[in-house]
């Protein structure tokens, strides 16, 4: 057999040879049936008819409510047959005009008294009215006459036949208005200054109203999803099912590249999606064709500008999306080792992938070229704004979607075949697919990975936090700093089991432990690093808070000035010391240990070369600074950030930081005793002056905080001159 | 027709240390020879067949088929080899003859000829009564049968079996040794792995028993039973424990 009746094997002749196996097995899966055949033409039938019965039934209910009702009137009193010719009469009169509140029919009749009672009571009579003998000359005259309404009790007339007599009696004081101005000699236009006309009004109002662009994208949704499900079975068996089968093996030594075996894949699950869309097109069709007999009056299912086009658009855009999902699919499931580990892997994916198509249909979202580029929302985007939109406006996001759909199908095929050929993903044990969350074995530090799990949980527990947190900082910085610092930080570390030493950095500067007695040099050394980082801090403020005012003066944004109004509320209401804590203690030691020693320990990892340093130093800042929030006060808490990265890394200790963060954050405390005192300033307050109205800090606060600064970086390094020199670094490992 | 020379591989373990699955094994199998690889689990025979299928990369040494190197020439060993892995690798919705049907198509045959050789193997394989029913209803026999099919599908040379009657009765196991003894008479180098030596004890022209991934004997059935210890019976099964009991058991790491 060898080498005769042969061609070269490989190539799209195996992938299409992979492909036509794959299809023949997916087709005889009943799972695949159901979701590509079924479901589609099950769904869709099932939500068009129960939202037309919505529809009708709420309709229906409308109609009810506006339309004419046949009112029984009955009149007593002396005055009772005058009324009556006179409601006859504007009852006449009003026909003659469109009216959309008007009773269909009044049946009036004059009774005794007694007799109308009688007939309210067994609801013979909707409503009674006892008209007094002098109604007439009254309503010819300038007098008022009163008319007491009694409506029927049991059963009480609707709300509408209400509304309609309300109507007619409405007719009648408008006539009887009328001829008392004709008698006064005052035209009748005397009353109608003003009367509006609408030409065009009976062509606009037979114009039914179009409801495809209104319906257009939740169906459009509704297709990305169920297009993604028909990918979801035949992706599963295609690799994982190979492997859970024990056939993935006989199939990765056929004379073929790994990228063709996937190729060949990709195509059988790709055919099969692209067959869940067609199904799910044709019945969206077919339901929309029998749901446009179905609508109510004044409703049409039919586009303004033809179906070819936006069809068109969307069969593009879809079939992008069919390849996008099918390679995803596939990309997904390659690592896992049976269906059912695919099938756990795909799920959350295919709910996460349905949430971006859904964001489609969020207010405002149109198909410009950047958004239409965006995976699985940017197809349904497109395809939406064809339907919604004039047809020249899609070409360029169609273009965009489509090259983005190819791209990412392209590479999300490259690797699937690395994964599918890595030894480690293919021999691997069963428990391997949950690796990633088993708890790790003891080491030095955490991955750059494990370094920001905490700072997402944090920004996490920060929004929700707002909801929580009461508006007076006492309580509020001591939750915010547990909820977002602290809890997810002790439950990073607990999980993790790193070196937390080592971590944090917890050591006197120069890197001898916290236990360890010091000589003079090294008293001398701590002092002078500290005493560095203090000036420093103190500089920062003052540099920072000067910057902050020239460039932006007072005009911060509002969460700022809310900010600053609890912060002098807590500094003038609250006891001193229990400002300083909150404002600066607990803030101080709390982030310093998230920032400087979890996040940069691991932005910077172990044995990290100089340049691997400044970019964790870097990075962390900026981390630093994004947790801050407020725009106003990220440059400034950028700069803190550096210094107090910087100032850890030099000294190998998390103190020289913390004493750094802690003067930085008292400084508001020491100007308002300068400013005065607490009593002062409280004083100034209710007196009605702004505490906040500062609009610029005095030259000489300026220098004197640059002189600061420069002080601090100086005595700063001394003090870590005299470590190296008194060789209190020697051993150190960080 | 089948070349390893001091082959080598390591896994990376999941604490971070390195598994030395094959450690500097040496063999060969020629034409028209059977050769049965011995071994207790994990001592290393499933990988060193996954090297030979080309599955496996070696960590180093050279694995030659057909005088091509599965490093080099991944695709030209897979087009001279036929692997039967250990577990049967039939898909259950296709039947034997689209089975067949679709690996000729992989390994690029003409479709006259393919036909032609999926109704050969059907014949030969005795799979005739069942060619045109889904795998998943066939029994362990029929679906090694299947298996061993498809590694034939495009006329390997060699072929290379991971415990081939692992799964089937004395029956089975038999009609599957019978075959390969007429495959080894047609001229095909091949290679076996299995734990019921005497299954193979008369059928295998030589044996290498594998131990800690080194091989630490080969040779005829004749040269093992000499080599055991005397006194005790004089069977390969005795001789294989012999060997491995003067090694000690457990894999290296």
């Amino acid at each position: 057999m060898t080498g005769a009746g042969r061609n070269r094997p490989g190539g799209l002749h195996a992938a299409l040879a992979i492909a036509r196996r794959d299809l023949v097995e997916f087709v005889r899966d009943r799972r695949t049936l159901v979701v590509t055949l079924i479901l589609p033409v099950a769904m869709y039938p099932m939500l068009a008819l129960s939202t037309a019965l919505g529809l009708r039934t709420a309709a229906t209910e409308i109609q009810v409510e506006r339309a004419p009702a046949r009112i029984a009137v009955v009149l007593s009193g002396d005055g009772a047959d005058a009324l009556a010719r006179r409601i006859t009469a504007a009852d006449a009169t009003a026909r003659r005009r469109p009216r959309s509140v008007w009773p269909a029919q009044i049946r009036l009749e004059t009774v005794t008294a007694a007799e109308a009672k009688r007939r309210l009571d067994a609801a013979e009579a909707d409503v009674w009215v006892d008209v007094p003998a002098d109604c007439d000359r009254l309503l010819d005259g300038a007098g008022t006459v009163e008319l007491p309404v009694s409506w029927a009790a049991k059963p009480p007339p609707p709300a509408r036949v209400q509304e309609q007599f309300t109507a007619v009696m409405t007719e009648v004081a408008d006539e009887a208005r009328r001829r008392r101005l004709s008698a006064a000699g005052v035209p009748a236009a005397f009353l109608e200054p003003v009367r509006l006309t609408f030409p065009g009004e009976t062509a606009a109002a037979a114009a039914p109203k179009q409801i495809v662009p209104i319906v257009a994208g939740g169906v459009l949704v509704l297709l990305a999803v169920l297009t993604l499900t028909g990918a979801f079975y035949p992706a599963i068996d295609a690799i994982a099912g190979e492997k859970e089968r024990g056939t993935i093996e006989t199939l990765l030594i056929a004379p073929c590249a790994a990228r063709d075996i996937v190729f060949g894949k990709f195509l059988a699950v790709f055919a099969i999606t692209l067959v869940t869309l067609v199904v799910n097109v044709a019945s969206i069709g077919a339901t929309a064709a029998v749901a446009g007999r179905y609508l109510p009056a004044g409703l049409s299912l039919e586009l303004p500008r033809g179906v070819v086009w936006p069809a068109a658009v969307g069969v593009a855009a879809f079939t992008g999306l069919a390849a996008l999902a099918s390679a995803t699919c596939l990309a997904v499931t390659t690592a896992a080792k049976s269906g059912k580990e695919a099938q756990n892997t795909l799920t959350p994916v295919i709910l996460l992938v349905s949430a971006l198509a859904g964001t489609a249909l969020l207010p405002g979202m149109r198909a410009a070229s950047p958004v239409a580029a965006v995976p699985f929302a940017g197809q349904v985007l497109v395809a939406r704004t064809a339907f919604d939109e004039a047809s020249g406006g899609v070409a360029g996001p169609l273009a965009a979607t489509i090259v983005s759909s190819l791209l990412l199908t392209w590479l999300l095929l490259g690797v699937t075949a690395l994964m599918l050929t890595d030894e480690d993903i293919l021999f691997r044990g069963p428990d391997a697919a949950t690796k990633g969350l088993a708890r790790p074995s003891r080491r030095e530090r955490p991955t750059v990975v494990e370094g920001v799990v905490p700072l997402v949980a944090g920004l996490a527990a920060l929004w929700y936090a707002q909801g929580l947190t009461p508006d007076d900082l006492t309580l509020a910085i001591p939750l915010q700093q547990v909820l977002t610092v602290l809890g997810p930080l002790a439950l990073v570390v607990w999980w993790q089991r790193v070196n937390l030493v080592r971590t944090f950095s917890v050591r006197w500067p120069g890197g001898m432990p916290l236990g360890a007695g010091g000589s003079g040099r090294h008293v001398a050394s701590l002092t002078a690093c500290l005493g560095g980082a203090g000036l420093v801090g103190a500089g920062l403020f003052g540099i920072g808070a000067a910057a902050l005012l020239a460039v932006k003066g007072t005009a911060l944004s509002a969460e700022a000035e809310d900010l600053n109004r609890r912060l002098l509320h807590l500094m003038l209401e609250r006891p001193g010391w229990l400002a300083w804590c909150l404002m600066a203690v607990v803030p101080a030691v709390c982030e310093e240990f998230l920032f400087r020693g979890w996040v940069l320990a691991a932005f910077a990892g172990a044995g990290a070369s100089l340049r691997r340093l400044a970019v964790a130093v870097v990075a962390q800042a900026a981390c630093f600074a994004l947790f801050h929030l407020l725009p106003e006060r990220m440059p400034q808490t950028f700069a803190l950030g550096i210094a107090l990265g910087a100032m850890t890394v030099a000294t190998h200790s998390i103190l020289p930081a913390i004493v750094c963060h802690l003067v930085h954050n008292s400084i508001p405390l020491g100007l308002v005793a300068l400013a005065g005192g607490r009593a002062a300033l409280a004083a100034a307050a209710e007196a009605g002056g702004s505490t906040t109205d500062l609009t610029g800090i005095p030259p000489w606060g300026v220098a004197a905080a640059v002189m600061g600064m420069v002080c601090g970086v100086a005595l700063f390094a001394v003090g870590i001159r005299i470590a190296h020199t008194a060789g209190s670094s020697k051993g150190d490992d960080a | 027709m089948i070349e390893v020379v001091d082959l080598v591989k390591h896994y990376r373990a999941s604490d971070g240390g390195v598994v030395k699955a094959v450690d500097g094994v040496s063999f060969g199998v020629a034409a028209g020879e059977m050769v049965g690889l011995l071994g207790a689990n994990g001592a290393g025979k499933t990988t060193t067949l996954r090297v030979l299928a080309t599955l496996l990369k070696p960590t180093s040494g050279t694995a030659v088929v057909g005088g091509c190197d599965v490093c080099t020439d991944p695709v030209g060993v897979r087009q001279r080899l036929g692997y039967v892995s250990a577990t049967t690798g039939v898909p259950d919705r296709l039947t034997p003859r689209e089975v067949l049907d679709s690996f000729g198509r992989l390994h690029g045959l003409e479709p006259a000829a393919r036909r032609a050789r999926v109704e050969q193997l059907l014949d030969v394989l005795g799979l005739r009564s069942c060619a045109d029913r889904p795998a998943g209803r066939l029994s362990s026999g029929q679906r090694q049968r299947v298996s061993l099919g498809r590694a034939l599908v495009h006329g390997p040379p060699a072929l290379v079996l991971d415990e081939p009657t692992n799964a089937l009765d004395v029956v089975g196991a038999r009609d599957l040794l019978e075959l390969l003894a007429e495959l080894r008479s047609a001229g095909h180098a091949i290679l076996l792995s299995t734990h019921r030596l005497h299954e193979i004890e008369q059928r295998c022209d030589r044996f290498v028993v594998i131990h800690g991934g080194r091989v630490v004997a080969a040779g005829t059935r004749q040269d093992l039973v000499a080599a055991a210890p005397a006194g005790g019976p004089a069977t390969l099964e005795a001789a294989f424990f012999a060997v491995i009991e003067t090694r000690g058991l457990g894999a290296s790491s």
